[in-house]
């Protein structure tokens, strides 16, 4: 929810031409198995973000094309179109190895080690990064990796973790999967994007009653260590809950209608008390909060219906 | 006062110091102040077995350990030693199974004839239900004739072999060898127990050897919870306790039986007294641990139930087992013109290990679920893999054992109350209760099956690996021979007949006027006749899916396809990993053949096929072809095998519900949904508030929207569902 006011508030402010780079990389598989598998999710991701509207540009390496030379070029291309503005997303599909000094993204010919992928991403000039190294060993790269205004999510917690992941399949499928989104103002963030193939990854351990090789993570503040659960308390999540990852619907057309400007100012407030009320809600009667609760959500309601004629 | 007694019985000693034979014997007696004494002074001697003895004696187990272990140091060689050691570590108070095994071997090693090394071994053995024990036991008779407490084993064994003759015999041999042969005359008490007779002659032979022998009392409790009369059992438990309020064993034992039956004030009470007094030996400890654990768990009542759930999954399941509890009392009550004394408690662990904590000390599998009179502890859907485990099908099969044993007031063998459980589980849905497994194919085939009258030896002391479940096999068969020659009329008449004491053969030469050898040979005839196709196909069965699954694997689909049929009809029970039906169903998805994929599918249903994905494939191919309540009802089978960890799963069966306008069902859908907390709560919530309006609950209607709305006051269908909801309560 808080996520998603700063959210509302960026999606008013953000320029009109701001655009979000995304470069997707499946990397080798090592058998036919994985390269099917890593090249299926890349293609998948592709699709997603080529369908999402909005400006966006999308480049997509696998099979031959998932070199290092051609990531290094793809990413100097990306820096060289990127402004300030602009969002970048860089996602690692595949193997990853740790030696215990070096994380290397395994690719066909030299692999790429967190060091080549943290110069790379920092001549992007996006003010806005994102990485989701979702390969195993992926741990190994954080610390490499982080810096201020980009988040880093990770499939494993260290470069201990090295079985191949089953996060990235679920990243994935929170790219096409409504119910990702899960405050539902139809954009996907990449916490709520996290936090739903955390939660299915979890699941499918749970369910094959399979001791869990994985543990996902994020950083998102360019500092200090990764966590399993983002959240106020721990201070990770606030940059991944409004990076939009996503957009699935028309909230940007109608910020760009000054007509519904208004209106969109008084949702906004009708939000915030909202967030408030929710803020004290322990410290009310529960018949109080959802008395109060529901006379804001009847006038939300309200507003949007005259927003969406 | 105590020093006074020790100072007294001291003065009583001969001179000469006792030997560990001389003590323990008027320990045999009752003589506990001169016992006491005597152990006394040999734990005060230089000689370290000797002292072993001594601290053996006064119970002071953790130093004679210790002293054991000097003693075996200096005299590597001596198996006597070894022998008393390991005796020592597989008492109640330590019950050192393995490391007593160890000890008895290595004795055995130095003397092969070791008669108390090979009595060692049996007891261990007993204890853990190893068909051996009584060979051992034998063996230890052979190498001492005149040993009294392995002939007392024998009998002990077979009465836990439910032989009652036997071990009457077994037991008279032991009393002939000696007069204080206590445990014979407990075995005899425990006979006539069983039989409903007064066991007050035997009663008083053991007192009058030695007053205060609690544990004779504790031995018949131990055979009458054997046969499942817990409370009978309880009794002789505080009777074992009258006589020696410091027996910690009988202390702990009575505290688990009393859990066993949901007293769990009085349990946690005689646990606490037993642990606290340094009886920490697993079962106390395990289970003073699982109850601690029940805070985690929230309990649900109704006039006839008591269902206990894992707070984490109590929401998600309750409904599906509420239902299917209050199902099956109703079905039962009608089925065996009964009803149950008391409202049933079902336990559900989503822990395997606190369930097995409640089965522990039992024999047989025990494995999915157990019942203790009208309480029923099982595995939740959630403690075991996708398609591994049909809880509902569990639940039903502990449900007619709660029905039996009150129907026979717990006189029931353990054949019977097994077999018409495995019967129940099928005469409900086909396709729930086991298949015939390869291990069932493999005894029929080499003529395995027990004659009648001997089959619950096949529960208790298993022969062979798969005989405990050969034995569900073969008792779920033996009672839908009768259903299906005599009807089910005759069932009933043989539960009348158990509540009337009588034994099996009375029981079918009473209720059919038959021998139970004549009912074997019709029985076999039947069971071959159902089964001899697949018993004649089943090698040549095994060969061919291993080709079939090796075409799969290389996507040879039409192969696969021009196989698969004919290695299915020669043994159509085997649904489990790697089956031929999922392999044909692929192929034809492969090759767009979607109406053989479910005509495949279909079989594989009907005939017991529990893979959730495989049966979602087919919901969804039915869906495809706007087959709605087919497809609700296949997706219905996956929630009484594994509603858990699938939001996908209720999702898409309340829409189905939905569809179908039967929005009630939807609710229970969607609250599952809900329940399984979702990473998308807000369309949990508005799917749910969509199901109460269908189903006219316009106020839980608006609580949900609500809900929904809390999770994402922007969600514009909850919005717009908010607003038709308000129009309508203006408009009231």
């Amino acid at each position: 929810m808080r996520g998603f006011r700063i959210l509302s508030a960026f999606l008013l402010l953000t320029p009109a031409f701001a655009a979000t780079h995304y470069v997707t990389v499946a990397g080798i598989g090592g058998e036919p198995d994985y390269e099917q598998r890593f090249t299926n999710w890349a293609k998948d991701l592709d699709k997603a973000l080529k369908g999402s509207g909005g400006d966006v540009q999308v480049h997509t390496l696998f099979g031959p094309e998932a070199t290092k030379a051609k990531l290094s070029e793809t990413l100097g291309k990306v820096a060289g179109e990127a402004s300030p503005d602009d969002g970048f997303v860089l996602m690692l599909i595949g193997h990853g190895t740790f030696d215990g000094q070096d994380y290397k993204f395994n690719l066909k010919g030299p692999d790429a080690t967190a060091i080549d992928l943290a110069a790379w991403c920092d001549r992007v000039p996006a003010k806005r990064q994102l990485v989701v190294n979702m390969t195993s060993a992926s741990g190994a790269s954080l610390a490499a990796l982080q810096r201020a205004n980009r988040g880093v999510i990770t499939a494993t917690k260290s470069g201990m973790e090295k079985n191949a992941t089953a996060f990235a399949r679920y990243w994935v499928e929170a790219m096409r999967d409504p119910g990702a989104d899960a405050d539902k103002n139809e954009t996907v963030t990449a916490l709520e994007a996290y936090q739903y193939a955390d939660k299915k990854t979890v699941s499918f351990f749970e369910t094959q009653k399979r001791l869990a090789t994985e543990h996902a993570m994020l950083e998102d503040t360019g500092k200090g260590d990764a966590v399993r659960a983002p959240s106020a308390e721990n201070g990770q999540g606030q940059l991944a809950g409004r990076f939009a990852l996503l957009r699935i619907g028309s909230t940007q057309k109608a910020a760009a209608d000054p007509a519904k400007q208004k209106l969109l100012a008084r949702r906004e407030q009708i939000e915030g008390e909202i967030d408030k009320l929710k803020y004290e809600k322990a410290a009310m009667p529960q018949q109080e909060y959802r008395k109060k609760l529901a006379a804001l959500l009847l006038e939300l309601a309200r507003l949007q219906e005259e927003l969406d004629k | 006062m105590r020093r006074l007694i020790l100072i007294a019985a001291l003065a009583a000693l001969p001179a000469a110091a006792a030997t560990p034979a001389e003590c323990r014997s008027m320990e045999h007696r009752g003589k506990q102040a001169e016992a006491t004494a005597c152990f006394g002074q040999l734990a005060r001697s230089s000689d370290a077995f000797a002292r072993a003895e001594g601290l053996y004696g006064l119970r002071q187990y953790r130093d004679a350990n210790e002293a054991f272990r000097q003693a075996a140091a200096t005299q590597p060689k001596n198996p006597d030693i070894k022998v008393r050691w390991g005796r020592l570590l597989i008492e109640p108070f330590n019950k050192n199974r393995a490391d007593a095994v160890a000890l008895f071997q290595e004795a055995l090693e130095i003397d092969k004839t070791h008669a108390g090394a090979l009595l060692g071994m049996a007891m261990a053995a007993s204890d853990g239900f190893e068909n051996r024990a009584t060979k051992l036991a034998l063996e230890a008779l052979k190498a001492d004739p005149k040993l009294v407490e392995a002939q007392e084993l024998v009998a002990h064994l077979a009465l836990e072999d439910v032989n009652p003759e036997k071990a009457v015999e077994e037991a008279d041999k032991a009393i002939a060898m000696s007069p204080e042969a206590l445990d014979a005359y407990a075995i005899r008490a425990a006979v006539e127990l069983l039989a409903d007779r007064p066991p007050d002659t035997w009663l008083g032979k053991i007192q009058a050897v030695n007053p205060r022998y609690s544990e004779g009392y504790s031995l018949i409790a131990h055979h009458l919870v054997l046969n499942r009369r817990y409370e009978d059992g309880i009794q002789y438990y505080r009777k074992a306790i009258a006589l020696d309020a410091t027996d910690w064993n009988a202390h702990s034992q009575l505290g688990i039986n009393l859990m066993r039956l949901g007293r769990e004030g009085e349990a946690r009470k005689e646990l606490e007294l037993a642990y606290n007094n340094g009886f920490k030996e697993a079962s106390t400890t395990n289970t003073l641990t699982l109850m601690n654990s029940y805070k985690n768990f929230v309990t649900f009542e109704t006039p006839k139930t008591i269902v206990r759930l894992h707070r984490k999954e109590a929401d998600l399941l309750r409904p599906y087992f509420e239902d299917e509890l209050k199902e099956a009392i109703a079905t039962f009550e009608k089925k065996y013109k009964m009803v149950l004394p008391a409202p049933v408690q079902l336990e559900v662990y989503p822990d395997h290990e606190d369930f097995a904590v409640r089965t522990m000390g039992m024999p047989g599998l025990g494995a999915l679920g157990v019942t203790f009179g009208t309480v029923v502890a099982m595995d939740s859907p959630s403690g075991r893999k996708p398609g591994s485990f049909h809880w509902a099908s569990t639940l039903w099969h502990e449900l007619s054992h709660v029905f039996i044993l009150s129907a026979t007031e717990h006189r029931v063998p353990r054949w019977f109350t097994e077999g018409l459980a495995v019967h129940e589980e099928t005469a409900i849905h086909t396709d729930w209760g086991d298949r015939l497994t390869p291990e069932i194919i493999a005894a029929v085939k080499d003529k395995k099956l027990l004659p009648v009258a001997e089959l619950d030896r096949g529960f208790i002391r298993p022969a062979y690996p798969a005989q405990v479940i050969v034995s569900y096999f073969q008792g779920g068969q033996i009672c839908d021979f009768i259903v299906e020659k005599w009807g089910f009329s005759k069932i009933l008449g043989m539960v009348e007949a158990f509540k009337q004491r009588k034994s099996t053969e009375e029981t079918f030469q009473q209720v059919f006027g038959i021998k139970t050898e004549d009912f074997d040979t019709q029985f076999l005839a039947f069971v071959d006749k159902r089964t001899a196709k697949v018993v004649a196909n089943f090698d040549d069965w095994r060969k061919k899916l291993k080709v079939l699954a090796d075409l799969a694997g290389g996507r040879k689909h039409d192969e696969v396809l021009a196989q698969g049929d004919a290695i299915i009809d020669m043994y159509p029970d085997y649904v489990e990993a790697a089956n031929a039906y999922e392999f044909v169903a692929d192929s034809a998805m492969e090759k767009g053949d979607k109406a053989r994929a479910i005509a495949t599918l279909e079989r594989f249903a009907k005939v017991g096929g529990r893979n959730p994905l495989a049966l979602k494939k087919l919901a969804s191919l039915y869906e495809e072809r706007g087959q709605k309540k087919e497809a609700a009802a296949i997706l219905e089978k996956i929630n009484w095998i594994y509603p858990v960890n699938d939001d996908g799963l209720h999702k898409q069966l309340g829409e189905l519900y939905m569809g179908l306008g039967q929005p009630r069902k939807a609710v229970r859908e969607f609250g599952a949904l809900v329940a399984s907390k979702p990473n998308d709560k807000a369309t949990a919530f508005y799917n749910l508030a969509r199901a109460y309006v269908g189903a006219g609950n316009r106020d839980q209607a608006e609580e949900q929207v609500l809900n929904a709305l809390e999770a994402a006051p922007g969600f514009r269908p909850a919005q717009k569902l908010l607003l038709e909801l308000n129009a309508k309560k203006e408009k009231r």
